[in-house]
């Protein structure tokens, strides 16, 4: 019950501010009778009502997942965040055996299977995408390229 | 600001690129596979390699994005002395340098060095429509310009909306801002559209009506260029009809501006001679285009006059101040 | 006839040494994809998506590679219902009430075979119908002005979100984040850039492939992560597969049935198919009455449900290449393959675009070919594959998604998105918030706009213009039906429960 009342306001809220930003939208001196704004609008109206109504009519809440996991799911969304960022600068398979590693280890956590996962995949997915698909893939950080 | 947009999301599409081997030709269509700019290197590469105009295969990249705008950025900031370096480039280029698209880039900081090739624009209409001439259509517009609308594959204030409205000008319609347009997903879509009876005409290419002509769907009005087009010779210009309008989708090139006049010269000769070549003629039968070589110092001074054009009847129609 | 000679134009593409290649390769991916516990065709399809596009292929040769993934897919999610009760994908949730048990009898291998003889003839028949029918559709183009293409979206969301959701309000929020998601970037019509609150990465408005594999294929990594892969039960053993031909005549019937049922539910956009499957295996068991003995492990429960999903599967493709309109999530992801290959579903699509469309034709002809061979004498090799424990197919399944993502854009900002996707779809599908109408909104957002804004320009801003026709009113009709009457159905027939995709 909660969880929905939750959810249904925040659609609200949210859908309230996507109204607010698209009143803001420039209009168009080439005027054509709906213009850039309208559709926007209409859409941030129908989200905002279902909000009210998923909050006024909640469904029975869902079973969330207990603190521990919780937390293993925000470390897990770090570790992605901070692949995406190092893919770039550091090649790609430093952050991915050590992605590979982490997420491996958070369904299965045994350390030493985790690991092996983590270089295995590392290792035979950039041969796959180098060799077999062709990507363009950086192998090492670029300090290491020499 | 907005350049240094440009020059951001440029970064950003050029890595990953890598880096292209020396001495080969680059040719770079500003838009993903499949599209006319990617058809106009991938041919002009291939026949200049085929005819020994150039030594080594042409590579062609593909950089899709703001219209041509990401690539056009990339070459006037980071490539604008590269002598190996061509851009597909085509009516829709012009236009949006006119209309200021490009971030304020403008149409004199890269060199236009040919246009080989050129699709004719058409004015349409159902087979079943009561217009026979572009007289016809043109009459019913001035008696009540609200009234009838205009399907084409192009945006609002793209090529395709142009085209009419350069005709209509000419007529003496004052107000071109009251003539409907719908820009839709393509020429096959704006000929569905009018055929249906949901808009009374359609702006678009020769191409794109070649295959519903052959069905028998529509009627094509007039053709908007100098001389009727070989193969389509019932096809009435609209010069004869009396109104001076030409407007072709052309297919050329552009090259970084600060390479030397040596080297614009060599890639006119190069392109004059894949204009003269066999295997052109045929690629351009096999995609419905016409005929329309300018090379050189001609060509440069054509995308000038057009630029200018476009912009005063886009300023005139609002889609630009 | 007509038919034939485009139906030969369509193997003459799809025959070709490679094209061939494309197809086998396809279909055995497709087919571990399915097997594989976790993911279904959706994210399937979605994660191959970006790389097929990397890779450089053709718009035709992509098309059937990836379509033989699709209907490898569906074939292959049979598998580990039978042996692991654990329904690959959602539509093979059926399959699992008769399968299991015919596998605890000892009989997996008559299970498998049967199973993958009706998914043959689901999947045969109703390529025929789109065959029969596409055409047909096809030619109500020139009725489709931009009104009746609004009406027609309409009815695209409603249906989805009527059907395929057990709470009509939380299927059109999803509808709406869709949707608003797709009015980010640059404006169709004026050329200024909308809702991006300035940031340059959003000019080009959001990709719909980092959406759709964010929500399927970074969400199910978070599903896992929180179930620490407990779904890793293990299966019956196979011991050997020899073919039941008596047992599989005897299903002849119940199959066609459920190829008929299957299709028809693949046509209704939204629908897809799960409820081809399920209404499948309900009528089969209401004409088999007490003595069918359905849910024991009987030959005809494991027929019926895998006729009507692979029957469905065919049908889904009639709108989503006459109309556009995609009928399902994993229509909707080819949609997106379509999307990218510049090639624009739609009426127009079998004038214009013939050889694609009978290409795809031809290949899904040949897919079925191959994925019969490959599903009856080899079914042991996919058996095989089932043992790949989540601990190392998740991470597997998340690289894969980044370095396709990332190949698209080289953009760490996508990567982001992507993830951020990946966070929405866990909290939504954790809400009983279905995730699909998401996907249709961001790929359909922008064509239902425009459509709205060039009725209103034809009109001259008359709304009354968008029930102008007959076309429009029927299909706002429908839609408005489509939308409001499972409201009061679904005390009668309760929509079967989602699983894992």
């Amino acid at each position: 019950m909660a969880s929905d009342r939750v959810f249904g306001v925040v659609v609200t809220m949210v859908a309230l501010a996507y109204i607010a930003s698209a009143t803001q939208i420039q209009a168009s001196f080439l005027a054509d009778p709906v213009g850039p704004k309208a559709f926007p609008i209409l859409i941030g109206a129908v989200a905002a009502i279902s909000g009210i109504i998923v909050a006024l009519r909640p469904d029975e809440d869902p079973k969330w997942p207990e603190l521990r996991t919780f937390g293993a799911l925000i470390i897990a969304i770090v570790v992605l965040v901070g692949y995406a960022y190092a893919l770039k600068p550091m090649g790609f398979l430093i952050p991915t055996a050590i992605t590979a590693t982490i997420l491996s280890w958070q369904i299965n956590p045994r350390t030493g299977p985790a690991i092996v996962a983590g270089l295995g995949l590392s290792l035979g997915l950039f041969f796959v995408f180098k060799y077999a698909l062709g990507l363009g893939l950086v192998a090492l950080p670029a300090v290491l390229h020499g | 600001m907005t350049k240094r947009l440009f020059k951001a999301l440029l970064t950003s599409a050029v890595l990953g690129l890598g880096a292209t081997a020396a001495n080969a030709a680059e040719c770079i269509a500003p838009a993903n596979p499949g599209g006319g700019w990617d058809f106009t290197c991938r041919q002009i590469g291939k026949i200049m390699y085929d005819i020994g105009a150039v030594e080594q295969p042409v590579q062609v990249t593909n950089m899709a994005g703001a219209g041509g705008g990401l690539a056009y950025a990339h070459v006037v900031n980071e490539r604008s002395d590269d002598a190996d370096l061509m851009i597909a480039a085509s009516s829709a280029t012009t236009t949006r340098l006119a209309q200021n698209a490009f971030a304020g880039m403008t149409a004199d900081q890269v060199r236009f060095v040919g246009a080989i090739g050129a699709d004719p624009g058409v004015i349409v209409v159902a087979a079943d429509s009561e217009y026979q001439t572009l007289g016809d259509l043109v009459d019913a517009i001035k008696a009540s310009p609200g009234e009838l609308a205009f399907a084409g594959g192009s945006a609002v204030g793209g090529f395709d909306h142009l085209k009419p409205l350069m005709v209509l000008q000419r007529a003496g319609v004052s107000d071109l801002t009251a003539v409907k347009y719908i820009g839709v997903d393509g020429g096959a879509d704006a000929i569905t559209q009018t055929v249906g009876g949901f808009t009374a005409a359609m702006s678009g290419d020769m191409s794109e009506v070649v295959g519903f002509l052959k069905s028998g769907d529509v009627r094509v009005l007039a053709v908007l260029t100098e001389e009727r087009v070989p193969g389509f010779d019932d096809i009435p210009t609209a010069q004869e009809q009396g109104f001076d309008v030409v407007a072709v989708n052309w297919r050329g090139l552009y090259i970084p501006k600060d390479v030397s006049d040596d080297t614009f010269n060599m890639w006119a000769e190069r392109l004059q001679m894949v204009a003269d070549s066999d295997e052109w003629q045929e690629a351009m039968a096999a995609n419905g285009l016409a005929p329309f070589t300018k090379v050189g110092g001609d060509f440069q001074s054509y995308v000038d006059e057009v630029v200018a054009e476009i912009r005063t009847m886009s300023q005139e129609i609002g889609v630009i101040q | 006839m007509d038919l034939f000679a485009n139906l030969a134009t369509g193997f003459s593409i799809a025959l070709s040494p490679y094209t061939l290649m494309l197809a086998v390769f396809g279909c055995f991916i497709g087919t571990i994809i399915g097997a594989l516990p976790g993911l279904g065709p959706s994210n399937g399809v979605a994660i191959l998506i970006p790389l097929t596009f990397s890779m450089g292929l053709d718009a035709t040769s992509a098309l059937v590679l990836m379509t033989a993934v699709y209907y490898g897919a569906m074939y292959g999610g049979r598998i580990s219902s039978i042996l692991l009760n654990i329904p690959g994908d959602e539509p093979a949730l059926m399959t699992t009430l008769d399968g299991y048990p015919m596998a605890k009898q000892g009989r997996a291998g008559d299970a498998l075979v049967i199973s993958g003889v009706a998914s043959f003839t689901g999947a045969f028949l109703s390529t025929i119908g789109l065959m029969l029918l596409a055409p047909l559709l096809a030619r109500v183009a020139f009725q489709f002005g931009p009104a009746e293409y609004f009406a027609l979206y309409l009815l695209a969301f409603a249906t989805l979100g009527g059907i395929a959701s057990n709470n009509q309000a939380k299927a059109a929020i999803a509808s709406c984040i869709g949707l608003g998601i797709a009015m980010i970037g640059v404006d169709n019509n004026s050329g200024i850039p909308r809702l991006t609150g300035g940031n340059m990465h959003l000019f080009d408005g959001i990709d719909f492939l980092v959406a759709i594999v964010g929500l399927f294929a970074i969400a199910e990594v978070f599903f896992f992560i929180e179930s620490h892969g407990k779904n890793t039960s293990i299966g019956v053993k196979l011991d050997k597969v020899t073919i039941p031909v008596r047992e599989i005549w005897s299903t002849r019937w119940t199959q066609l049935r459920a190829s008929l049922i299957g299709f028809a539910a693949g046509i209704l956009p939204g629908a897809g198919a799960s409820l081809g499957s399920f209404l499948a295996y309900m009528g089969e068991k209401s004409i088999a009455g007490e003595e069918g003995k359905f849910g024991t492990g009987v030959a005809k429960g494991v027929a019926a449900p895998e006729a009507g999903n692979n029957a469905a599967a065919g049908g889904a493709l009639v709108p989503m290449l006459t109309l556009g309109v995609p009928g399902s999530g994993t229509t909707a992801v080819l949609l997106a393959l379509l999307m990218t290959l510049n090639i624009t579903p739609g009426p127009t699509l079998f004038t214009e675009r013939p050889e694609v469309v009978w290409g795809l034709i031809a290949s899904l002809l040949i897919a079925n070919f191959v994925l019969l061979l490959m599903n009856v004498p080899m079914v042991k090799i996919f058996v095989k594959i089932l043992s790949v424990p989540p601990w190392v197919l998740l991470p597997g399944v998340t690289m894969i998604s980044f370095v396709g993502i990332y190949s698209l854009s080289g953009s760490y900002f996508d990567l982001l998105l992507m993830v951020a996707f990946g966070v929405l779809g866990w909290v939504l599908r954790k809400l009983d918030v279905p995730t699909v109408p998401i996907i249709l909104g961001i790929l359909l957002g922008g064509h239902m706009e425009d459509s709205l804004r060039r009725a209103m320009v034809l009109s001259g801003g008359d709304w009354t213009y968008l029930f102008s026709s007959g076309v429009a009113i029927g299909l706002w009709v429908v839609a408005i039906a489509g939308f409001v009457a499972p409201m009061f159905l679904r005390n009668v027939l309760t929509k079967p429960q989602r699983v894992t995709d």
